[in-house]
């Protein structure tokens, strides 16, 4: 009889042994380090491109403000990463500095661009649009086109430490690039690196 | 008895001596080069006989990270620029984070995803700096948090 019950009582055991499920305290997050790419990985390199890009001075523009464009963010790495993850933030801060002015006309990605400003103008251009009030569709020739472009990739490097522990590196690029002359105006790159056990997979 | 004393008064004084920087471990010199163990020649500090004492009053009496200075700057585009200097009074690498946030001229703290704990580290017996930029043209002042790395 106990022999049967024993399966159940491990069961139960081990059940019983999870741990509670917690908020993460994501202002003062005192949690371990991850071999992959966490949101403090991200916060940590979107404060620093952030920082750089404002301090550079190459968004000033005098009279006005530069109507930038978030282009092709490569994901190199082995991970599933949305790169809107880090681009939001970067172009959230942009914004608020009062520096630029982001467009969703025209995007690298697909998130960050707003279909609605493609499908009111094929509304417009349609049959359907006779159903609509003339003056409230959106006539032709008032998009802004973007004068700047931010682009970058995130790369991953897997290293072999020691016999039984292994290196990630993740390298953050941006770069920002004037669109009437292809000039390149600002570039930077952050490096966050992991240690730790080779037994654990970085993704 | 008089021995084990007197041997124990020689330690503390050669201890009290590095830490009062008397052994001249990592002074300055003129053009600010830092000569750091293994590369200078030897010092109380450095020496393979007394490093193991001064190496240990230090971390007896808890040196670590100081603040020298912090100046803040207003760039030309107006962004208030920060920079922290201090210097590692231990023996040891110091790795931490610090955390700055900026506050307007009401002192009320500006929401930033920027004000995040970011790590640096500085090296034993060796100053280090720390800079930031202000996300903002309101920023008018800022205060630094710094904290251990998490283990």
């Amino acid at each position: 009889m106990i022999k049967k019950l024993i399966p159940f009582v491990l069961v139960f055991a081990i059940l019983g042994c999870e741990g509670p499920t917690e908020n993460i305290d994501t202002i003062n997050d005192q949690g371990k380090a991850v071999m992959g790419l966490d949101y403090r990985d991200f916060d940590r390199a979107a404060s620093t491109m952030v920082q750089s890009l404002i301090g550079s001075g190459a968004l000033k523009k005098e009279g006005g403000k530069y109507v930038v464009a978030t282009g092709r963010i490569v994901n190199d790495t082995m991970q599933r990463i949305d790169t809107d993850q880090l681009m939001a933030k970067v172009e959230k801060e942009l914004m608020d500095s009062g520096l630029v002015v982001m467009t969703s006309s025209v995007t690298g990605g697909t998130s960050s661009r707003d279909s609605m400003l493609y499908d009111v103008r094929d509304i417009r251009d349609s049959k359907q649009g006779e159903e609509f009030k003339q003056d409230t569709l959106q006539a032709k020739g008032q998009l802004i086109a973007p004068e700047l472009s931010i682009s970058g990739k995130i790369l991953q490097r897997n290293v072999r430490y020691e016999n039984n522990r292994q290196q990630v590196e993740y390298y953050f690029q941006l770069q920002l690039t004037n669109l009437t002359n292809g000039l390149r105006s600002w570039q930077n790159e952050t490096i966050i690196g992991k240690r730790g056990s080779d037994k654990l997979v970085p993704w | 008895m008089r021995f084990a004393l007197y041997t124990m008064l020689f330690v503390i004084t050669l201890a009290t001596l590095a830490s009062l920087g008397l052994c001249g471990c990592n002074a300055p010199p003129e053009r600010g080069v830092m000569l750091q163990e293994g590369v200078a020649s030897d010092s109380l500090a450095s020496n393979i006989v007394t490093k193991p004492v001064i190496h240990a009053f230090s971390g007896l009496i808890g040196e670590g990270i100081e603040i020298d200075r912090a100046i803040t700057r207003v760039n030309p585009d107006g962004f208030m620029t920060l920079e922290v200097a201090g210097h590692n009074r231990s023996f040891d690498n110091r790795v931490f984070e610090y955390k700055v946030e900026w506050l307007d001229k009401d002192g009320s703290v500006i929401d930033t995803t920027t004000s995040k704990w970011l790590q640096t580290s500085a090296a034993g017996k060796s100053p280090f700096v720390i800079k930031a930029v202000a996300p903002r043209t309101a920023a008018v002042d800022f205060r630094m948090n710094t904290r251990m790395v998490p283990k």
